[in-house]
């Protein structure tokens, strides 16, 4: 779990599963709307590092190798704000894809 | 009547800095009162380089608590600069020896960064600050002629270069590194923004107050790396007026909000053509560009300056207008922008901490 407080005092946290599944990287998220990418079996995702970037975003080092996403504030701040609904889309999507949260063995 | 160190605090706060618009106590400026008998003695710390209105702080603050205690006898100011490092991110790897990176920028090219940045930290060395300019205009760097440096930098230890030195800056180009004038960089972006970070990181800057960073022209490689990799205090953004220049000047601004660089202001440089004829000022490009972006953005308008051709041939022949003709107008206009950003730098510094999140890796 990644917990994050912005400067209003709004705190929010993020499970790593989550902030993998959702990586702005181009990887996940395509060059725009339509092309992302479906990530599954990311249940047991864990963070190895977070590199901070200039003043403007986090660069999120994952475990399971991933480390192309750069999390700027508001893209954080749009996640934690957002967590329940994007969350059930996720499912929403896994399910509509047959996939599963689950690792492949 | 007798009167106490808190009295000299409070009439303090009724006193107005020029420069910052705020009163010394809340600007923090106001350090060692004593008082003994009928005298006062202080100190007046500021933020900011300033040493051509030391004098001016030290009788207006001297003149107004004489105003101000009833029966005072005599009162003794000291005025003094002290710029404060910038404040950054906890894990940023800061550049050593560097308290201040301010980057100089624009969207387009041919617009007077270089002239402009070269001059501007002339001018904050004038006012008594330590500065440094850093050439990150890989492809066609400048520097080495506006300073009029040449020779290679000396490396002591074998894995750092020494700065050049001229006109009392600190510089560093890779046009020291090249032989020839006529020397390209044919480069692809990886090598840039390596060579931008050797310059930046392996250079041994000498306790600097500030880094004039001075960018090339476009929001690409080298802008992006600069953002990312260093801690940035702010961004100047020069532009002429013409609505061609402002237009991509509005996108240089972009990209540092984008990358969360604060945005000093905006220099606008061109303003008004002087005939060297007639003395005839015209706004050739246009009047007001500058003044309406800075209004589009809320962001503050640092000043003009005036296409004259002895800006130029100063600035080729390696003797900027600020040491070229310290006391001339043109000089004046340069000194003011630059208090201008300093007081602005130091402003940041101070608030800037907070504009980081939080964040807490908790394992469960």
């Amino acid at each position: 779990m990644l917990e994050i407080v912005f400067s209003d005092d709004v705190s929010y946290q993020l499970p790593y599963e989550y902030l993998r599944v959702y990586s702005p990287s181009a990887d996940v998220s395509g060059h725009g709307p339509g092309q992302e990418v479906l990530q599954v079996g990311k249940k047991n995702v864990g963070i190895t590092s977070l590199i901070p970037v200039g003043s403007y975003a986090v660069q999120i080092n994952f475990d399971d190798g991933h480390d192309t996403g750069l999390y700027t504030w508001g893209y954080l701040y749009k996640l934690g704000k957002n967590q329940a609904a994007l969350w059930q889309d996720y499912l929403d999507r896994l399910a509509a894809a047959g996939a599963s949260r689950e690792p492949r063995p | 009547m007798s009167f106490n160190e808190t009295d000299v605090q409070s009439a303090l706060k009724n006193l107005i800095d020029p420069n910052t618009k705020k009163d010394f106590v809340s600007g923090k400026s106001v350090k060692n009162v004593k008082v003994s008998g009928a005298d006062v003695t202080l100190e007046i710390l500021l933020g900011y380089p300033a040493k051509s209105v030391w004098d001016e702080i030290r009788a207006m603050v001297e003149a107004h608590l004489k105003g101000a205690l009833q029966g005072v006898g005599k009162v003794s100011v000291t005025v003094s600069s002290k710029v404060v490092p910038h404040a950054v991110q906890r894990g940023v790897k800061l550049v050593e020896g560097v308290k201040n990176i301010i980057a100089v920028a624009s969207g387009k090219g041919g617009v007077g960064k270089s002239t402009t940045a070269v001059n501007l930290a002339l001018a904050l060395a004038a006012e008594g600050a330590r500065v440094g300019v850093l050439d990150a205009d890989i492809y066609g760097p400048s520097q080495p002629t506006m300073l009029g440096i040449s020779g290679q930098p000396k490396s002591v230890d074998g894995k750092s270069l020494e700065p050049m030195t001229n006109h009392g800056l600190q510089a560093m180009s890779i046009g020291f590194m090249i032989d020839g004038d006529d020397t390209p960089m044919v480069w692809r972006g990886p090598m840039v923004t390596q060579a931008l970070d050797q310059l930046l990181h392996q250079t041994r800057w000498d306790n600097l107050d500030y880094l004039v960073v001075d960018l090339p022209p476009g929001t690409g490689d080298i802008q992006l790396t600069l953002a990312q990799k260093v801690p940035v205090t702010g961004a100047v953004i020069v532009t002429t007026p013409q609505d061609i220049a402002l237009m991509d000047a509005r996108k240089g601004l972009k990209m540092f909000e984008k990358v969360g660089i604060k945005i000093v202001g905006i220099v606008e440089n061109m303003s008004t053509h002087i005939c060297s004829k007639c003395g005839h000022e015209e706004h050739i490009f246009g009047a007001g560009g500058g003044e309406k972006m800075c209004a589009d953005y809320n962001v503050e308008f640092l000043g003009g300056l005036p296409l004259d051709i002895r800006i130029r041939e100063q600035a080729d022949s390696g003797n900027p207008t600020v040491v070229a003709d310290p006391d001339g107008t043109i000089a004046k206009v340069y000194k003011q922008i630059a208090r201008r950003i300093a007081v602005k730098v130091a402003d940041m510094a101070q608030d800037h901490s907070a504009a980081f999140p939080k964040i807490v890796v908790q394992n469960t």
